[in-house]
């Protein structure tokens, strides 16, 4: 068999709770800093939990003239906002050749679902006979991959993948699976959500899976999760390109994992998130023992937690007390579908820094989590290889391996 | 002179354009203020909403200028306004 064309990441992109780019970002994630508050984007006193992880210090206007964002639902702009800091960041020159053979693929779990259901509430309360005439651009959930391709005229392969919570490791799957082939020489991927919408709070409030305190990843007293939104978008390019050009190479986005648990529309299993985590190691041509962390979806869900330190040891046997393992939603909150995304740029610059984030907001452990969190307090550690996990509603799992930035 | 109800709609215009409203009159053609087709349709919406009229497709896809606009609209308001309905009633931005 061919050896498979390696894949190097060349530049970031990032938005959440912890800031506007990867610098104040990963500030940020080494502090063990939270970013969950007491929502303030809209009214909660009819919602059944009150806080979240809002990008509260991103301002639309300093990105964005009035005219764009009347076309960008706000899962539109992170984004926007994460692809143009991941392009500027490699350092990659538009050429048309370039341009015609780069691709995006971008997550969201929901899209613009947001701008509809604001929307929707003129005819539905209002009494209003029409809905305003950008809904349909602004919701669909590929405006985030069409937006990336007009504004850098990129007229390669441009698509979307929604599958809920995984949608940005599926989608630096199949961006994977395009520079392997050689259908693409290049591609931004990552993914994007805005969530917060009354309609869609209320959704969540049914489901009874949100915390109402904050979010406490495999702790006995953990609650549920906190809704998060943002972006993240990693540049990828071959990795004999990249070095041909002399570009910073990050890390190599090594291999991924992909399965179906075939089982149940919310409850994980053990089998499903396992086999993600082994075809990824395989994928990538790595052995257990030499992950170094692992960014876990660490949900802080009842159902989550102990199903995904189960399948850790499953995959990974004795060899798991060893690996470091921490929830970063405990800072950033769930991102849905731009979780992965955000979760790999957390843990290229952790393997970067040599500095693994922590667990926030960790009290004591469950007894059915007992694996090593890293609770609290940013941990040095020299990675070799890291995995980033994400388990989505519907039983579909992704996860990525990252192998440090080759010398 | 434009009258009250072309100055409303050359400050739909504008709003929806994000274009100052002085740049705007009764000759301006939407292609030449830049109009594209999401431009025109969010304009629709908002004469729609402003004029509580309804405009047909038929007679949207004909228009060029401000003025056929205007003139558009003028007839519409007295063909389909509901009793008690005039320019005073219309919201301003």
């Amino acid at each position: 068999m061919m050896p498979q064309r390696r894949i190097a990441v060349t530049g970031l992109g990032v938005v959440c709770a912890l800031g506007t780019g990867a610098a104040a970002v990963w500030e940020a994630l080494r502090a063990g800093r939270c970013a969950i508050r007491p929502m303030q984007l809209l009214d909660t006193s009819k919602i059944g939990f009150h806080n979240a992880a809002e990008a509260s210090g991103y301002d639309p206007a300093a990105h964005f003239s009035p005219s764009q964002l009347d076309h960008l639902d706000r899962f539109a702009q992170f984004a926007l906002v994460a692809a143009r800091e991941a392009v500027r960041d490699s350092g990659i020159e538009w050429s048309p050749a370039v341009r015609d053979r780069t691709a995006v693929v971008t997550g969201s779990s929901i899209g613009g679902q947001s701008t509809e259901d604001v929307g929707f509430q003129d005819v539905y309360l209002r009494a209003k006979t029409r809905v305003h005439p950008l809904t349909i651009p602004r919701t669909m959930a590929n405006a985030a991959a069409s937006q990336i391709s007009m504004e850098m005229g990129l007229t390669g392969p441009a698509f979307t993948i929604s599958t809920a919570c995984s949608s940005s490791n599926h989608a630096f799957a199949q961006a994977l699976a395009l520079l392997r082939s050689g259908m693409a020489d290049a591609a931004i991927a990552g993914g994007s959500e805005a969530p917060f919408s009354f309609g869609l709070l209320k959704a969540w409030e049914a489901m009874r899976v949100v915390a109402p305190d904050t979010c406490r990843p495999f702790c006995r007293d953990r609650k549920g999760m906190i809704l998060g939104e943002g972006g993240g978008m990693l540049m990828l390019e071959p990795l004999d390109a990249a070095k041909a050009r002399g570009a910073r190479i990050y890390a190599e986005l090594a291999g991924a994992g992909m399965s179906a648990d075939a089982h149940h529309l919310t409850q994980p299993t053990i089998e499903g998130p396992a086999r993600a985590m082994r075809i990824a190691l395989s994928d990538a041509s790595l052995a257990p023992e030499e992950i170094g962390y692992i960014n876990a979806h660490g949900t802080g869900t009842p159902g989550n937690d102990p199903a995904e330190t189960r399948a850790i040891r499953e995959v990974f046997g004795a060899v798991a007390d060893h690996i470091p393992i921490s929830s970063t939603k405990s800072m950033h909150g769930h991102g849905l579908g731009a979780a992965g995304a955000i979760e790999a740029v957390a843990t290229i610059l952790a393997m970067r820094a040599g500095l693994l984030p922590p667990t926030a907001n960790f009290t004591e452990a469950d007894p059915a989590c007992d694996l090593d969190y890293i609770p609290n307090t940013a941990r040095a550690a020299k990675v070799g290889a890291a995995l980033s996990n994400s388990f989505a509603f519907g039983g579909l799992n992704a996860v990525i391996a990252f192998r440090a930035s080759p010398v | 002179m434009p009258d009250e109800l072309a100055e409303k709609v050359i400050s739909i215009l504008a709003s929806v354009k994000h274009i100052p409203r002085e740049k705007i009159t009764l000759e301006s053609s939407l292609a030449d203020l830049g109009f594209d087709s999401l431009d025109t349709i969010s304009m629709l919406f908002e004469l729609e909403s402003a004029f509580q009229i309804s405009i047909p497709d038929e007679k949207a896809r004909g228009i060029r200028n401000v003025h056929e606009i205007v003139s558009g609209i003028r007839a519409l308001i007295s063909e389909q306004a509901a009793p008690g309905t005039s320019l005073e009633s219309v919201p301003s931005e």
